[in-house]
């Protein structure tokens, strides 16, 4: 059971990582890794909210399942999501002040995150039992944080470099998202030999 | 103090409902048609692929369950003319590196491998995917046993790794596995 | 005439100057993750092409019926619709491209690039127009896509649209149909971009961080949002 878990787990940090392996949640990595302190912000926003979606869609798809109607687990997802964030936002922000100021203002942003809908719909097709998929979601989610405080790094350093000019800005940070991601290949393969 | 205005909260209300019932009844509408359309295209698949992997058999039996380490696999008898039994086509999966693989294993009475192919594979396109090439899927005909893989040099009862997809190659020759286990428990 | 002039514009302004990939920056994770192959790449942009297209006509034809309170909400439920139809669709008539495109084909729902016209364009033009920029802003993400789509398996698989094209003799370097190829090409691809605006005086395309994010508009009505600000800076 714990190594199924711990499998779960690793896969979500390290091999199957949400942003470098992936392609998900692309626009925060790219938009809100400059400074460490909101790389680390965000991240713990999205993990919360990444665990507390698939915590309440599990129950609703098995409603769906029940009922023959998957067709609807698109839409529905993505309003249970909207909506639920905008609860925790406000209940953050009225019982919560201090949480609030570290995470609220990051809530918005990840409402319509491919990351939240994507995780909650591949541990769908994994066919996860509920405590699997939340730990899924977990891993996905702290797998999301170590890219972007990583990359938060990475961009530190590019700051003072000398880059040709229309390698500015976007570009450069494409390509050392493209070393980074390139070094987490390395993990391929990790999980299964520990496991198997 | 402002007026609580009723209109003001009832009428997004009622338009942002009617919206969702709207959308819904057209998502029904478009399930009942695209649903039997998608069932239908999932047995012709099934039936197209196990007449290809046990190539012998002219026809098959109804779908039978079949247990092995506390999981259920679905199979089908492969019958001659004459109505004999000349093998079985397993339905079984592993875990690849873009999501489960489903392969449909045909195995014929002396338990060597009949052939295989995929129901269902998603893995890196010019990697793992290389796997749908006959020239990979043709390895496991007439092997029986356990199948080993191997990156090199393979042994008779080992198969030759694609490039790049180890990971891929084991999952694929795990499936094939567990059929062949499944016969010894079938058969 | 004038009117057909500036249609014309509206096409062609999705292809080139505001292309939504390599202009705009909208929609990278569907651009880096379907475009590992010319096949799935052209999958992708059509697919959603004819959402973007169906949810402008839609939410232009109601933008006055459509309280503006409820208005993200109202767009989101209408682009989940399409998406859905879309989805149910492809996997009844085009398996293949359903087993390709996985989970981001009910991920284009979160498609910054269908919520943000809607937002920024059908929410305040007439039908047409709109119809119009959804097929200019879909053709110009279908044409990014199949372009990425194109050097990636060209570079790592050595083939395109699945006809092998390089030679034995160059083996495929496979890291380009990989996860960092991805990230790589597109760099280049928006350096080479960069390039081309800079000498005919356009600005060079830069995330616009908060302003990309559909939701941009509430954060700014919440006012309190500080990454926001500090990328308005």
């Amino acid at each position: 059971m714990i190594k199924v878990f711990l499998a779960i787990l690793l896969t979500g940090i390290l091999t199957d990582n949400f942003i470098l392996s992936k392609f998900l949640g692309i626009c925060p990595f790219l938009g809100v890794s400059k400074k460490l302190n909101t790389a680390a912000g965000m991240s713990a926003a999205v993990i919360f909210v990444m665990v507390l979606s698939t915590a309440v869609t599990y129950p609703i798809n098995t409603l769906l399942v029940k009922n023959d109607m998957e067709y609807l687990q698109t839409i529905v997802f993505i309003l249970v999501i909207a909506a639920l964030v905008q609860l925790v936002e406000i209940i953050l922000k009225k019982y919560m002040v201090s949480l609030y100021n570290a995470l609220g203002i990051y809530l918005p942003l990840i409402t319509t995150n491919c990351a939240v809908l994507g995780v909650v719909l591949l541990n769908i097709e994994e066919g996860y039992t509920f405590w699997e998929s939340i730990v899924s979601s977990l891993g996905a989610g702290l797998g999301f944080m170590v890219a972007m405080v990583m990359f938060a790094g990475v961009r530190e350093r590019l700051e003072g470099a000398d880059i040709p000019k229309s390698l500015q800005g976007l570009p450069i940070t494409l390509v050392s998202a493209s070393l980074v991601s390139m070094s987490f290949l390395g993990f391929t393969g990790l999980v299964e030999n520990i496991f198997n | 103090m402002k007026k609580f205005d009723l209109k003001e909260v009832l009428v997004p209300t009622i338009s942002l409902f009617l919206i969702c019932a709207i959308v819904t009844l057209l998502l029904a509408v478009t399930n009942s048609v695209t649903k039997p359309q998608i069932e239908k295209l999932q047995i012709e698949t099934a039936n197209k692929t196990k007449a290809q992997v046990l190539s012998v058999a002219d026809s098959f039996s109804d779908e039978k369950t079949a247990q092995l380490n506390g999981a259920t696999y679905t199979y089908f008898e492969g019958y001659d003319k004459e109505n004999n039994v000349v093998g079985y086509v397993f339905t079984t999966s592993a875990k690849g590196y873009g999501g489960d693989i489903v392969t449909m294993v045909g195995v014929n009475n002396d338990g060597t491998v009949s052939g295989m192919d995929f129901l269902s594979i998603s893995e890196t396109a010019g990697l793992g995917m290389n796997a749908d090439a006959d020239e990979f899927k043709n390895q496991f005909v007439g092997k029986s046993g356990e199948i080993g893989v191997n990156k090199n040099a393979p042994s008779e009862n080992e198969i030759q790794a694609l490039t790049g997809a180890t990971i891929t190659s084991k999952a694929v020759t795990e499936a094939v596995n567990i059929a062949l286990e499944l016969y010894e428990e079938v058969a | 005439m004038a009117e057909k002039k500036s249609l014309g514009k509206e096409f062609t302004k999705g292809l080139v100057l505001e292309n939504p990939v390599l202009r705009l920056v909208l929609g990278t994770c569907p651009t880096l993750a379907t475009s590992t192959s010319v096949e799935s790449a052209i999958g992708m942009g059509l697919a959603a092409t004819v959402v973007l297209v169906c949810s402008n006509i839609v939410i232009s034809a109601l933008r006055k019926v459509i309280p503006s309170k409820v208005r993200i909400p109202a767009y989101v439920v209408i682009i989940a619709g399409f998406v859905s139809i879309v989805q149910m669709l492809v996997k009844a008539f085009l398996p293949q491209i359903d087993e390709m495109l996985g989970v981001y084909l009910p991920l284009i729902v979160v498609n910054c690039i269908i919520l943000g016209r809607a937002e920024a364009f059908a929410s305040k033009n007439t039908v047409l127009y709109s119809a119009v920029d959804g097929v200019g802003m879909g053709v110009g993400f279908t044409a990014a896509l199949l372009l990425m789509g194109g050097i990636r398996e060209l570079l790592g698989a050595g083939s395109i649209a699945g006809f092998t094209v390089l030679p034995e003799a160059i083996p495929p370097m496979t890291i380009f149909v990989l996860a960092p190829g991805g990230f790589f090409v597109f760099g280049i691809l928006i350096a080479l971009a960069n390039k081309a605006a800079e000498r005919n005086g356009k600005p060079k395309a830069e995330l616009k961080g908060c302003s990309a994010c559909p939701m941009a508009s509430s954060c700014k009505l919440v006012g309190t949002n500080d990454a926001c600000k500090e990328e308005a800076k």
